[in-house]
C-alpha cells in the first residue's frame, strides 16, 4: 500500500470536511429567517401569550450567541469551534449543548439504523445472489415478485400497518417509544435490553422489509454479470462443489459494489431517519435535524451534518484504502 | 465448508437470542386483567398503574430536550413539561370558577395608588430539602427579575413595573413599583401559562439564571414546596413521584389541603395524534395534548371510559383563552381602509366553517377575549355596539356594498378591485393548526371576489413579527378575567402608562385616543368593575368602527380524559379549573383527581 496514496486520501477528507463546513455555515445564513425570534415566536405559540419586550430579548441573546458579529468574524470563531469539536449550545433549547442532543439522539440512531442496515444488506444480498444463481431451490424465485413490491413500499407505510396490526389490534409490540414508560435506562441491565429491543422490533422491521428488495435487485444484477465470466465456467469445469462456486467465485465477485453501497449507507446512520422517528416516536438524531432546519438552529444544523458529513467521508476514505483488500485486481499503482 | 456451517449456526443463534430477548417483555395494555405493577428497578420505587397517572405531551418527535432544565426562567425551558408543578404560586386563579385560591400567600393589600402591593405569606411552608419558604424568596424572586430584564423569562413584564421587592419580615414582602399596577397581582398569580414562580433564594442566589438548570435527583433538585420530587428525566420521559407521607408536604402537614392521590405522574413525549389516540383508547395514557374533533370523538366512540370536558358530546372540549381571528396587516394597501376590513368579515361564513373544519364542534368568537364568567359582564357592557357592528355576521351583501360605496369593482375575474386597477390579494399566513381553516376561509374569500390565498410556510412567525404578510391566522393570548385590558394592550401602539418593553403590535393598527383610553384601563384597578365597563365601552367603540381584527373561532381545548384510572377530571359539570394539565394550574386537578380502581 502507497503512502503518497493515502497521504492524497486523506488529504482529500480534510478538504471535502472543510469545504462541507463552509457550506453548511453560509447556507441557513442566507435566510432572512432569525432564529432567535423564531425560537422566541415557538415559547409564543407554545403558550399563547406574546412575550412583552420580545424585541429586547432577541438582542440579548444575538448578542450571546454572537450573532450580531460580522460575518467573517463568526466563520473564523465556528472553524475554530468545530476544530476543537465544540458545537456551541442549541439556540432553540439553550442552553442544551449541541453536544449533549447529539449524544441523546446518535446512539437510538446508530443502534437501530446500523443493524437495521447491516442485516438488510446480509439478508438482502444473499437472497440477490440466490435469485440469480441457477442452481438455487425453485422456491427461492417466488421471492423475486413481492420483494419487488416490497421494495417500491415506503417504510413508514408499512410501519403504520405494522403497528396497526401488531400493537394496536394485538398488543404483541409498543405502539411508540425507545422503551417502556417508568422504565430505568441502565444498559448494563439485560431487562433493559429486551426492553429496548422489544421496542426496536417493529420499525427495525418495517425498514429491514423495505430494505431487502433494494439491495437483493442489486445484488442479483451483478451475479447475473459474473455468472457469464469465463472464470466462473473455468471453476465448474474444475468440478468445484457448488457452495465454493458460489460463495468464493460468484458472490466473492459481486460483493464490491454493493459493499461501496454499504458503506455510503452506513455514513447515513448517523443523520437518523426522519420519518421512522416520527412513525414509530422513535428518540434517534433524524427528528433533531429536521427541527433544527426548520426552527434555523444553526449550531444544531453544524454540529448534525458534520457528524454525517465525516461518517461518510471517513467511510469513504477507509474504502478507499481497503479496495485492494476486497478486490486484489485492484492496485495502487499509477498507470 | 464445516466452517462456514459453524458461522451460519453462530449468526442465526445470535439473530434467535434477540428475538427471545425482545419477544420476552410484556406489553401493558387493556387486554391484562389483573394489576400490572411497575417493574422494580434501582432507583423507582414500585407504583402500580392505578396509582400513575400517564400524560402525553410535547417534546419533539418523540423525545424531551429539556428534560435537564427544571429552572423555568430560562428561556429553554417551559413549565409546561413538567416545572410547573414544582414552583408553587403565591396565589391560583381560576378563570372558570372565577375564583382566586391563595396558596403560598394568605392574602394580599394594595396601597391607595397602586405603588405599592404587599403579600403576606402563609407560615409553616417549607422547601423540599427542610428551608422555610419565606419572604426572601420572594423579593429575591422579583428583585432578580427585574436585575435580568430581557435574558429570562418573565424578567421584561416584571421589569417594566418593579422598582424592588422589600422584605418587611419572614412572612411579609413588599413590592415597590415605578407606576401604578394595580394589575400586577392578577399578572403573577397562576392561571393558563402566566404566572411568576418563585424560587428558593438558597438554591439559585449565586447561579446564572439563563444557564442553571437546578436538576440534580440525586440533590433532590428541583427544591420545591410541592408534595412532588423528580425520580428520574430522560429524554424519553419525566417520571414524578409525590411523598409517601403528608408529613412532607405544608398543606397536608398543616391541614390545608390532602396529600393528592396521584402517587405517580409519568410525561411522555407527544408522537403524533394517530399514536396519541391509539394509546388513550388503549388505556397506555390517561390524558394528551388537546386532538382534533374527529379524532377525539372516534377515540371515545372506541373507549367509552374517554370523556372530554363535554363529556361525549360536542364541542368535545371548553373554551380556550386564545379565541382565532385574521389579522389583516393595516399599514398595507386596501387593508388601511376600515371598510374592507369590514367586508372580509361580512365575506366570512363562520357556521359554515366550523361544520367544515370541526364537524361543527365550535363556535364562533364574537370577541378578541374568550367568554368567561369574569369577562362576560364586559360583553354585556358592549352589547348596544355590537348590534351596531355585528361581528360574526355572515352578510356578503353588506360587504359588497362597503366595497362598492368605497369606490370598488370587480374585475374581468370577478375579484374587487380599487379605482386604480389593483385587486384586493389576500394572502393569509398562519401555522400547521390552522390548517383545517385557513383553507376553507380562502376558499369563502374567493368566492366573494377577494384573491385569497392560505400557506403555512416556516418562516410564517418570523414573517408576522417583522410585518411581512397581508393577512395571518393568530391567537390572541389577552385577557382572562378582571377586565379585557390584557387584550387591549395588543392593540396598543404606543403607551405611556406601562414603560419599557412593548409588545408587538402585530396589527400594524394605529389609534392615539384607543391608545390613551387602553392607558387609562392599564391604572384602574380591577376593583373597580364600574369605571372599566365604561372605559370597554369607549374603547371598543373605537375598536369596533375600525375592525382592526376579524374574529374568527373560539379555540378550544379537547383534551382526551381518560376515566379508566381517575376520575373527577374537570369538565362541564364539574368546572373548577381549565382541563389543561399543561398549564400552571395544573396542581389545583392533581389535588382533585381521584381513582377510579
Amino acid at each position: 500500500m502507497k503512502l503518497d496514496y493515502i497521504a492524497k486520501r486523506f488529504g482529500i477528507f480534510l478538504l471535502v470536511i472543510w469545504l462541507a463546513l463552509t457550506v453548511i455555515f453560509f447556507l441557513p445564513r442566507f435566510s432572512t429567517q432569525n432564529p432567535i425570534r423564531e425560537k422566541m415566536n415557538q415559547e409564543m405559540l407554545r403558550g399563547g401569550y406574546v412575550q412583552v419586550g420580545m424585541e429586547q430579548m432577541i438582542e440579548e441573546y444575538e448578542s450571546k450567541f454572537g450573532l450580531n458579529k460580522p460575518l467573517w468574524e463568526q466563520y473564523g470563531t465556528y472553524l475554530s469551534d468545530m476544530g476543537r469539536l465544540d458545537f456551541g449550545y442549541s439556540i432553540a433549547h439553550y442552553p442544551k449543548t449541541v453536544k449533549s442532543m447529539l449524544s441523546e439522539g446518535l446512539p437510538w440512531s446508530i443502534g437501530l439504523l446500523g443493524m437495521t442496515t447491516l442485516i438488510a444488506f446480509g439478508v438482502g444480498s444473499l437472497l440477490g445472489a440466490l435469485l440469480a444463481w441457477r442452481r438455487a431451490p425453485q422456491v427461492l424465485r417466488y421471492l423475486f415478485p413481492p420483494l419487488l413490491v416490497l421494495s417500491a413500499v415506503p417504510f413508514y407505510l408499512l410501519g403504520l400497518v405494522l403497528i396497526f396490526f401488531l400493537a394496536f389490534e394485538n398488543s404483541w409490540f409498543p405502539l411508540f417509544g425507545g422503551y417502556s414508560p417508568g422504565t430505568v435506562t441502565d444498559w448494563l441491565s439485560i431487562s433493559f435490553w429486551g426492553n429496548v429491543l422489544h421496542h426496536s422490533f417493529l420499525p427495525a422491521l418495517s425498514m429491514i422489509l423495505a430494505g431487502i428488495g433494494l439491495w437483493a435487485l442489486t445484488m442479483r444484477g451483478m451475479m447475473v454479470t459474473v455468472q457469464g465470466e469465463d472464470y466462473m465456467t473455468m471453476a465448474e469445469a474444475k468440478g468445484l462443489k457448488g457452495s465454493t462456486l458460489f460463495f468464493r467465485y460468484a458472490l466473492r465477485n459481486s460483493i464490491l459494489p454493493q459493499v461501496t453501497s454499504l458503506v455510503l449507507a452506513l455514513g447515513h446512520v448517523v443523520g437518523g431517519a426522519v420519518l421512522v422517528e416520527v412513525v414509530f416516536g422513535y428518540p434517534g438524531i433524524g427528528t433533531t435535524l429536521y427541527h433544527a432546519i426548520r426552527e434555523f438552529d444553526y449550531f444544531v444544523i453544524q454540529g448534525i451534518i458534520l457528524i454525517v458529513i465525516v461518517a461518510i467521508a471517513l467511510g469513504t476514505f477507509l474504502l478507499d484504502v481497503a479496495y485492494p483488500l476486497l478486490d486484489p485486481r485492484i492496485t495502487y499503482r499509477r498507470a | 465448508m464445516k466452517k462456514g456451517i459453524l458461522w451460519v449456526l453462530l449468526s442465526w443463534l445470535i439473530v434467535a437470542a434477540f428475538v427471545l430477548a425482545s419477544c420476552g417483555e410484556a406489553v401493558p395494555g387493556e387486554q391484562e386483567e389483573e394489576e400490572e405493577e411497575e417493574e422494580e428497578e434501582e432507583g423507582l420505587k414500585e407504583v402500580s398503574r392505578d396509582r400513575t397517572l400517564i400524560l402525553i405531551w410535547s417534546g419533539t418527535e418523540g423525545r424531551y430536550v429539556d428534560h435537564e432544565l427544571w429552572n423555568p426562567f430560562s428561556i429553554g425551558s417551559n413549565h409546561q413539561n413538567g416545572p410547573g408543578i414544582f414552583y408553587e404560586p403565591l396565589y391560583y386563579y381560576s378563570a372558570f370558577a372565577d375564583e382566586e385560591i391563595p396558596w403560598l400567600a394568605e392574602s394580599y393589600e394594595y396601597n391607595s395608588d397602586n405603588t405599592e402591593l404587599t403579600y403576606h405569606l402563609r407560615p409553616d411552608v417549607t422547601w423540599s430539602d427542610g428551608v422555610p419558604f419565606t419572604a426572601e424568596d420572594v423579593a429575591y424572586t422579583l428583585n432578580t427579575l427585574v436585575d435580568l430584564g430581557p435574558a429570562v423569562r418573565w424578567g421584561v413584564d416584571v421589569e417594566q413595573f418593579v422598582d424592588e421587592a422589600v422584605v418587611v419580615n419572614p412572612l411579609t414582602v413588599k413590592i415597590k413599583f415605578n407606576v401604578p399596577a394595580p394589575k400586577f397581582h392578577h399578572f403573577i398569580s397562576y392561571k393558563y401559562d402566566i404566572g411568576v414562580y418563585m424560587v428558593p433564594k438558597h438554591i439559585f442566589e449565586g447561579q446564572d439564571w439563563t444557564v442553571f438548570g437546578h436538576f440534580d435527583i440525586a440533590e433532590g433538585w428541583p427544591v420545591t414546596t410541592s408534595p412532588w420530587r423528580l425520580a428520574l428525566s430522560t429524554p424519553e420521559q419525566k417520571v414524578i413521584d409525590r411523598v409517601e407521607s403528608p408529613d412532607e408536604w405544608w398543606a397536608s402537614k398543616t391541614g390545608f389541603a390532602d396529600l393528592p392521590k396521584v402517587e405517580r405522574i409519568i410525561y411522555l413525549p407527544w408522537v403524533g395524534e394517530t399514536q396519541t389516540a391509539e394509546a388513550v383508547i388503549k388505556n397506555e395514557a390517561d390524558a394528551s395534548l388537546d386532538l382534533r374533533p374527529h379524532t377525539i370523538s372516534m377515540c371515545m366512540e372506541d373507549n367509552p371510559n374517554l370523556i372530554s370536558h363535554t363529556f361525549h358530546e360536542p364541542p368535545y372540549g371548553y373554551v380556550d383563552w386564545w379565541p382565532i381571528s385574521l389579522i389583516v396587516n393595516c399599514e398595507h394597501d386596501h387593508f388601511d381602509n376600515k371598510d374592507v376590513r369590514w367586508a372580509l368579515s361580512y365575506f366570512m361564513d363562520r357556521d359554515e366553517l366550523i361544520d367544515v373544519a370541526y364537524g361543527g364542534a365550535g363556535t364562533a368568537s364574537l370577541l378578541p377575549w374568550p367568554s368567561y364568567p369574569s369577562l362576560d359582564p364586559f360583553t354585556e357592557a358592549i352589547s348596544d355596539l355590537l348590534e351596531d357592528y355585528p361581528t360574526n355576521e355572515y352578510n356578503p351583501g353588506k360587504g359588497e356594498k362597503l366595497l362598492t360605496d368605497a369606490g370598488y369593482t370587480k374585475d374581468s375575474e370577478g375579484f374587487w378591485v380599487d379605482a386604480a386597477g389593483s385587486r384586493i390579494r389576500l394572502e393569509m399566513l398562519g401555522w400547521a393548526i390552522f390548517e383545517d381553516i385557513g383553507p376553507i376561509i380562502s376558499a369563502q374569500f374567493r368566492n366573494h371576489g377577494i384573491d385569497a390565498s392560505y400557506a403555512s410556510p416556516p418562516d410564517a412567525s418570523d414573517r408576522m413579527d417583522r410585518g411581512d404578510f397581508d393577512g395571518c391566522l393568530r391567537g390572541h393570548g389577552g385577557s382572562v378575567a378582571g377586565d379585557p385590558y390584557f387584550t387591549f394592550r395588543m392593540y396598543q401602539s404606543a403607551t405611556l402608562a406601562v414603560p419599557g418593553g412593548h409588545m408587538i403590535n402585530y396589527y400594524r393598527w394605529h389609534n392615539d385616543e384607543f391608545d390613551r383610553l387602553v392607558d387609562e384601563m392599564a391604572i384602574t384597578s380591577m376593583a373597580e368593575p364600574a369605571t372599566l365597563k365604561e372605559l370597554t365601552h369607549d374603547v371598543m367603540e373605537i375598536w369596533l368602527e375600525e375592525l382592526p381584527d376579524i374574529q374568527v373561532v373560539e379555540w378550544y381545548h379537547r383534551i382526551p380524559m381518560n376515566t379508566t384510572y381517575w376520575t373527577n377530571w374537570p369538565t362541564e359539570d364539574n368546572m373548577y379549573v381549565n382541563g389543561a394539565f399543561w398549564h400552571l394550574t395544573f396542581g389545583m386537578i392533581l389535588n382533585e383527581l381521584e381513582p377510579a380502581q
